[in-house]
């Protein structure tokens, strides 16, 4: 029953499965338990089992906003992979020198603040923004356009945000391929468009799943993003929470919350799915 | 015949490089513009920044934010580094249960641990402030580090720790004259990965901050909310600087790295 050598062997991961089980499990536990609580009139929390905070999510308004998450997330991923994959393909033929920069100029953003990032695009697309400006002063338009505060602002900044974690994946994948199968599938006449869609498409499925998992997870929470480029007008799952944490509805919170993370759950299982038999990990 | 396709290849991979480097570029140019708005260029100025410099609140929230990102650092270097030399001495099975473990951090949305720490530290009463702040920035600083050393860890040739165990060598003893050596390079870089992420965070220190100590970007984000002014343009400047040393710093620790080890 007890093999007392591999309780042994296993004893030094015990603090490590300890700390992040109490810092990262208990609470999120704790989550959902408080997501089948009540509240009093004050906002605190009453220990009295009820489906009411589920039930509200499928208030339609409420259901909205999860549609819009889910949407946001969703074409976040497509629109990173299709702008990513040609730049980790193409990076990942350039030779040695050229490579390293172009993967430095990849990561790099992952050092650049994310508020900076955000900030950017509010400089470009406002109504005084730097894009209006120009095209006003060689009077290509004659009032400013619209571009901020809806759905497609927060989509750009969303993908413009994610996009590095995309790339790196995709690039990890594309450059573990086997040349060789490419080669012979030139040496037996396939073309190239024939060869990218059998051969390099299907082999770096798990970098398209892995990329895909990488930019949808934070797409769903990214509650500055959508505060900053979408105004009062498009609520996403992030600024829905936010505000029933300022408004003491921590029940209600929890419900939305838990309900994020089935939809992580979902998209995590379709990527175990995908890479069942790859041995390689989302990170490692 | 070949040109062609390397052409496309250069003009697609520069097309994507400005497109994202452009919206970091205008809020570095528009922090030296006199006019508070983005409409018009109307001459180089270092107003902006001078004011930065006489605003007390931002002084007292980088403070703030500066003491969480060193200890954060110093923690999830501490956890990481612990947590990846542990995985080489377990079963098998026991190593993919840590990495699932490690890992879960960053596969939770943002929002949703820090929702969940929120109401946890509440339930525990917990002070909010630097404490939770700290807390939770090591909580999602850990998983980076955790796998920056993993990765450095699957290089290193098993046979140098099999010839020291069949000399004697005991397990610290392993742990210290060899292992901790050959990662230290990462162990750094992930450090300042950490104080980078941990100065970056926006989300979980919205929910973690106390009432009185906030942290930077909480800050600057509420600044942002109110609108658009140069002021803000030249605090990110700064920051985008202050990155930018340590990342140098970085990339010059593991050059020197490299060299001891083709010199050795």
């Amino acid at each position: 029953m007890f093999n007392l050598k591999k309780i042994k062997q296993n004893a030094p991961a015990v603090p490590i499965l300890v700390w992040t089980g109490i810092l990262v499990g208990i609470p999120l536990i704790y989550v959902v338990v408080l997501s089948f609580l009540s509240r009093d009139s004050l906002g605190n929390i009453v220990f009295e089992f009820t489906w009411e905070n589920y039930k509200r999510i499928f208030d339609p308004v409420y259901l909205k906003v999860f549609y819009n998450s889910f949407l946001l997330a969703v074409l976040t991923g497509l629109i990173t992979l299709l702008i990513g994959y040609p730049v980790a393909y193409f990076t990942a033929n350039l030779e040695a020198n050229r490579r390293s920069l172009a993967m430095g100029l990849i990561i790099l953003p992952f050092w650049i603040s994310s508020l900076l990032r955000v900030y950017g695009w509010i400089i470009l697309l406002g109504n005084n923004g730097l894009i209006n400006s120009l095209l006003l002063k060689f009077k290509i338009i004659d009032k400013p356009l619209t571009m901020m505060y809806n759905f497609g602002t927060v989509l750009v900044g969303t993908a413009y945000m994610l996009i590095p974690f995309m790339i790196v994946a995709l690039y990890n994948s594309i450059d573990k391929l086997d040349r060789s199968l490419l080669e012979a599938s030139y040496d037996l006449g396939a073309s190239k468009w024939k060869t990218f869609f059998k051969i390099t498409l299907p082999l770096t499925m798990p970098g398209i799943a892995g990329g895909f998992t990488l930019v949808f997870i934070p797409a769903l929470g990214l509650f500055f993003i959508s505060d900053l480029l979408g105004g009062g007008k498009n609520i996403f799952l992030g600024n829905l929470i936010n505000a029933q944490i300022k408004g003491r509805n921590r029940p209600l919170a929890a419900a939305f919350s838990v309900g994020m993370i089935i939809l992580v759950l979902l998209v995590l299982y379709i990527y175990t799915r995908i890479t069942k038999n790859k041995k390689e990990g989302l990170f490692l | 015949m070949k040109a062609k396709p390397q052409r496309l290849r250069t003009f697609y991979l520069s097309l994507f490089f400005v497109l994202l480097y452009i919206p970091v570029l205008a809020v570095i140019l528009y922090s030296f513009n006199q006019s508070p708005s983005t409409a018009q260029w109307t001459g180089f100025t270092l107003d902006w920044y001078r004011q930065l410099f006489r605003d007390r609140v931002i002084a007292e929230v980088f403070k703030i934010s500066i003491v969480v990102a060193i200890s954060t650092s110093i923690l999830s270097a501490l956890l990481g580094t612990a947590a990846a030399i542990t995985t080489l001495q377990v079963t098998e099975g026991m190593e993919k249960k840590i990495n699932t473990v490690m890992l879960l951090p960053l596969l939770v949305p943002e929002v949703a641990l820090g929702v969940s720490l929120l109401l946890f530290f509440s339930a525990l009463k917990l002070p909010f402030g630097y404490l939770t702040l700290i807390l939770s920035h090591t909580l999602f600083c850990t998983p980076y580090v955790y796998i920056m050393v993993q990765l450095r860890l699957k290089e290193i040739d098993i046979s140098v720790i099999e010839a020291a165990k069949d000399l004697g060598a005991g397990r610290w003893q392993i742990i210290k004259t060899i292992i901790l050596p050959l990662v230290a390079p990462s162990i750094l870089t992930a450090s300042l990965l950490a104080v980078a992420i941990s100065l970056d965070d926006v989300v979980i220190s919205t929910y973690m901050a106390g009432p009185t100590s906030t942290t930077l970007p909480v800050h600057i984000f509420s600044m942002m909310r109110v609108g658009v002014t140069p002021k803000v343009n030249a605090l990110c400047t700064l920051i985008l600087v202050g990155t930018f040393f340590i990342i140098g710093f970085s990339q010059f620790i593991s050059k020197k790295s490299k060299q001891r080890e083709e010199f050795n």
